[in-house]
């Protein structure tokens, strides 16, 4: 299960938080939690370069993208290796919806068509797409081009 | 000059600042979402607004029932749109917000259906979802006939929706969607990727307890070709279940081997990861499959990606406990990665190296961690001094350096867990390792000169009364004892004065000057650090004069009180001040140590430094309260042994039983720990009826019954036999629950007045010739040799014959014997045709054994030993011998 994608911004304020199977009073420990291992990992690393941590049987894959990090959390099936996977599917499909890396502005401009990319990736905690056109498409109410 | 510059910075900053939801106002969403319901309506602005509705739920927004109802309502009206970008956003919404307003769901099923039978196949796949998100079983079989059409749809979307929602159904509606089997099964061989891994994942899960169908779905699907690499890392964990399940009922090849050796070629790396951590969680690895999947993993410990280097060196750390050998050949690559820049991966990488180096690397990795621990947190910290704590345990030689770097690390900068480690460490290594003694309470106490923790003081200072009067030279610990006194707050105090007393006690050299430091405390501005001088000064005895504490004096003050705390609390709380004076002795005895939610997990070694000294001591001293304190059992001497617990029922039957082996010298204590796990069941007078015609030298003497055991509320019952002085008697014994039971009404919780007789049979129970070795390890193997002597020496040759491995011969006998492997002797390096391993331990009547065993491969498979034992007593070498031939 992926229990939760998460982005901020560099001061560490939530931009998006999508919490699947996770009791909503864990919620803010989570956050402060992810919050506090970026502010503490994330300076000076590269775009897209991911980092990766892992808490008792949970693991959690993170990466800065231009203005904003991204952090997923996984457990059973989705190890670090399926949630590299996720956040690859993640930041690909966010570039593509901003036309660029995003700043913190951009992203927030970009929210509604963000959210519904998240949407077609993770559906209630199991991935679902991971091709980043196919994923535009699919946004767009469109076929996939494969079809 | 400067002014523009400055302006133009100003205006860059301004944009950057500003957010489209600056001010954003849950109130304000909600009134701006009064829109939906125009007639004429504006798709772009409606669309604004669930973005701003978005925007507030993913912040962590709530919406009240009310409020959610009202917004759920409105959006349902949006289908009446035909815009695609809004209706998109307009799936996202009701899924959202559905969950809390789910009365009202019947309003947009209508809707959703007829997008579900659309001709657009995008408004299928986005129906299905929602309907599935949202569903109820009344609603789900109307809309069965097209989910399963939808699995095979030709669109590989519509197939994926309905796949995944299937998934999630299956955990409210099994029996439904168990009846898709044959479309997910055609799904599994579509030509779409991601729907064969969604097909692949929901068929598993619901084959899953069907052992048979789950081994027939591998066999079929390893023979093909999966396309996703996804489904082919499923279709790998899936072999490994089988592999698992089949290894105790299978002989012969192990199914499965060469589909993942083959998937180490695969070009995802994903598959290859994959695929080289099963081969390394197959039961029994030997090293000829290990070898493969480590080439891999070691490949991937230079890995670019951070993710690669995490997972490669995760999963070596998990090798390095049951092979470590497999994994020095890539103890290289992780020496690098100490350096990296991740430190999860870094301390993996250390604890690894830990595991797996040997006697003479350990001064070179000492350094390198030292420059290492000031780099990174607390919690990685402590994993590093546990894995310290192990490897001084396997080397003890190794323990001035160890302790010294211990105690280094404990001088420098760190919290209350940090530290509680680190002491916890220095006092196990004490414990274990007498040499390391004096030097670890040194440090200890330089320790407790400048320790901001109170409760690691308190505890120190306990632990030093109790070693430190056992030491050469007693005196040295006083100064920094009595620093105390001067130097900290009330609690340490007292804790100082109590350590003060005991040394006066033990050491009657030193009781004239401790008067002195005692006296001094009876001005101290604290109430309980006055009263415990007091009270020492007056019960001493002798006034400061060097005498003797007598010994129901010291039993008085330091004796333990002999009764499980808790039961003490509750004894004390149930008090009611009366005339009669509280009676000690009306509290129960019965050590309840195994609630339920704790005896499923396993369990841990106990390491805190609190709960050795504190409470009921250690197991071995609680079995021999609890037992000297049964009148029964009292007059059987001294407890030589109380071997672990062994279950003698199944996991989660109505009742859970162990039994612990306590061995007198001339008799044996079988103790029942028993567990009602029924709460609807009261049993009375619990009795264990134990045959023991198959070990004739046993006499039943006496039984105790356990006179109530309700729910969840461990209790035991005892069974003693006598059996012949010094022999190390075996036997096997059958075992027969029996007792009355009682209904007990859940909602009251009272039991009926009548019970039932009524008899559980248990698993059988053996005494064997290891039950009769304590283990008890020396630190240097070679001196303890030498200095036993060849006095009582007896060497012999035996054949164990064919054998699955070395190692596998190593352990056999390493258990028949019961003995304490030293030196690290017991792990045997891969591929080696010959073994030394070196034992000690003390045989019943406290004589010291050590073995040397030479272990050595004869023909392919065929295992040869010589055995070599010395002992103070050569009756007891020629017994062990006895109990390798006849083993």
């Amino acid at each position: 299960m992926i229990l939760a994608v998460l982005f901020a911004n560099s001061e560490g304020n939530i931009l998006v938080e999508r919490f699947n199977g996770v009791p909503v009073e864990e919620r803010l420990h989570w956050r402060s939690f992810l919050v506090k291992l970026g502010a503490e990992n994330l300076k000076g690393v590269k775009n897209e370069e991911l980092l990766v941590a892992s808490h008792k049987s949970v693991y959690i894959v993170y990466t800065v993208l231009g203005g904003v990090s991204v952090y997923v959390v996984g457990k059973d099936e989705y190890d670090e290796l399926a949630l590299a996977e996720v956040i690859f599917t993640i930041t690909s499909a966010v570039k593509d919806v901003c036309g660029k890396l995003p700043t913190e502005r951009l992203f927030l401009d970009k929210y509604g068509r963000i959210c519904l990319t998240l949407d077609e990736i993770i559906w209630q905690g199991y991935l679902e797409n991971t091709d980043k056109d196919r994923i535009k498409r699919l946004v767009r109410l469109k076929p996939p081009t494969e079809f | 000059m400067a002014q523009p510059l400055v302006k133009k910075d100003d205006d860059r900053d301004d944009e950057a600042d500003y957010s489209p939801f600056l001010g954003i106002e849950k109130g304000a969403v909600l009134q701006e979402a009064r829109v939906f319901n125009d007639p004429q309506l504006d798709p772009r602005r409606c669309s604004q607004v669930i973005t701003k509705l978005l925007y507030l739920l993913n912040q962590g927004e709530t919406f009240t029932k009310v409020e959610a109802t009202e917004v759920f309502f409105a959006v349902t009206k949006l289908f009446q749109s035909k815009d695609i970008g809004l209706r998109r956003m307009v799936y996202v919404m009701i899924k959202e917000i559905s969950p809390s307003a789910d009365e009202v769901v019947i309003i947009v099923t209508s809707s959703l259906m007829k997008d579900m039978t659309s001709k657009t196949d995008m408004y299928r796949a986005n129906a299905i979802r929602v309907l599935c998100r949202i569903t109820d079983g009344t609603l789900l079989t109307q809309i069965e006939r097209y989910l399963k059409q939808a699995i095979v749809d030709k669109n590989p979307v519509v197939a994926s929706a309905a796949l995944v929602s299937g998934i999630h159904l299956l955990q409210t509606n099994p029996e439904i969607v168990k009846r898709w089997s044959n479309e997910v099964q055609e799904a599994v061989q579509s030509r779409a990727a991601l729907v064969q891994f969604h097909a692949l994942a929901l068929l598993h899960q619901i084959r899953q307890n069907d052992r048979l169908a789950v081994n027939k779905l591998v066999s079929s699907l390893t023979k093909g070709s999966v396309r996703s690499p996804l489904a082919q890392c499923l279709l790998i964990r899936y072999s490994n279940q089988v592999i698992r399940e089949s290894a105790n009922t299978q002989a012969g090849d192990r199914p499965f081997y060469d589909f993942l050796e083959g998937c180490l070629r695969h070009k995802a790396e994903m598959v290859i990861f994959e695929a080289a951590r099963a081969i390394t969680e197959i039961n029994g690895v030997t090293s000829r499959e290990l070898t493969p999947a480590i080439t891999v993993l070691q490949l991937f410990l230079s890995s670019s990606k951070p993710v690669l280097r995490f997972a490669a060196v995760r999963t070596l750390n998990k090798v390095a406990m049951t092979h470590p050998m497999a994994v020095t050949n890539c103890n290289i690559d992780m020496e690098s990665l100490i350096s990296d820049q991740n430190r999860s991966i870094a301390t993996l990488a250390i604890t690894t190296l830990l595991k797996t180096g040997n006697e003479s690397s350990v001064d070179r990795l000492m350094k390198q961690i030292t420059n290492f621990m000031s780099d990174i947190a607390d919690e990685f910290k402590i994993v590093v001094v546990e894995a310290i704590r192990l490897l001084c345990l396997k080397f003890p030689l190794k323990h001035r350096a160890l302790m010294n770097f211990l105690s280094n690390i404990l001088r420098e900068e760190g919290g209350f867990e940090y530290k509680k480690a680190i002491v916890d460490s220095i006092v196990i290594l004490i414990r274990d390792i007498p040499e390391a003694k004096e030097t670890g309470l040194l440090h200890l106490c330089e320790f407790i000169e400048d320790c901001e923790f109170t409760y690691l003081c308190t505890q120190i200072l306990h632990f030093l009364g109790i070693e430190g009067p056992k030491t050469s030279d007693p005196s040295k610990y006083i100064r920094y004892i009595y620093n105390r006194v001067h130097l900290e707050n009330a609690t340490v105090r007292a804790a100082a004065v109590s350590t003060l007393a005991k040394f006066g006690a033990m050491v009657d050299t030193l009781k004239p000057r401790i008067f002195v430091l005692l006296r001094r405390c009876l001005f101290d501005n604290d109430d309980e650090v006055r009263d415990r001088a007091t009270l020492y000064l007056n019960t001493l005895g002798g006034d400061g004069a060097v005498v003797q504490t007598g010994d129901d004096v010291k039993e008085f003050l330091f004796g333990s009180l002999d009764i499980p705390l808790v039961n003490l609390e509750n004894s004390l709380k149930n008090y009611e001040p009366s005339e009669e004076s509280f009676d000690i002795n009306s509290v129960p005895r019965e050590v309840k140590t195994q609630p339920l939610a704790e005896k499923k997990a396993p369990g841990k070694k106990p390491t805190d430094l609190g709960a050795p000294l504190a409470g009921p001591p250690s197991t071995a001293d609680a079995y021999e309260k609890l037992l000297s304190s049964t009148p029964e059992f009292a007059s059987f001497g001294k407890l030589f042994k109380s071997s672990a617990p062994v279950e003698l029922t199944e996991a989660e039957t109505e009742y859970a039983v162990n039994v612990v082996k306590h061995i007198f010298d001339a008799h044996a204590v079988f103790q029942y720990n028993c567990t009602n796990t029924i709460p609807e069941q009261l049993l009375e007078n619990a009795t264990v009826i134990v045959d023991a015609s198959e070990a004739e030298e046993f006499a039943e003497v006496a039984s105790k019954p356990l006179r109530s055991l309700p729910y969840d509320s461990p209790g035991q019952t005892f069974v003693a036999f006598e059996k012949p002085e010094g022999i190390p008697a075996v036997g096997k014994f059958s075992n027969m629950l029996r007792f009355i039971v009682k209904e007990v009404d859940p909602s009251t919780g009272e039991a009926e007045d009548d019970g039932v007789e009524d008899e559980y049979q248990l698993e059988d129970l053996e005494i064997v010739a290891a039950d009769y070795m304590l283990k008890v390890g020396v630190s240097n193997f070679r001196n303890a040799w030498e200095s036993m002597g060849a006095d009582c020496e007896r060497v012999d040759e035996y054949g164990l014959g064919p054998r699955e491995s070395l190692a596998e011969a190593v352990n056999a006998v390493i258990n028949l014997l019961g003995m304490q492997p030293c030196e690290g002797t017991e792990v045997v390096p891969k591929n080696s045709r010959s073994h030394t391993c070196l034992l000690s331990g003390v045989y019943i009547c406290n004589v010291k054994v050590l073995v040397r065993l030479q272990f050595g491969l004869d023909g392919p498979k065929d295992v040869a030993m010589k055995l070599a034992v010395r002992s103070e007593d050569e009756a007891v070498s020629d017994a062990i011998h006895e109990i390798v031939a006849s083993g």
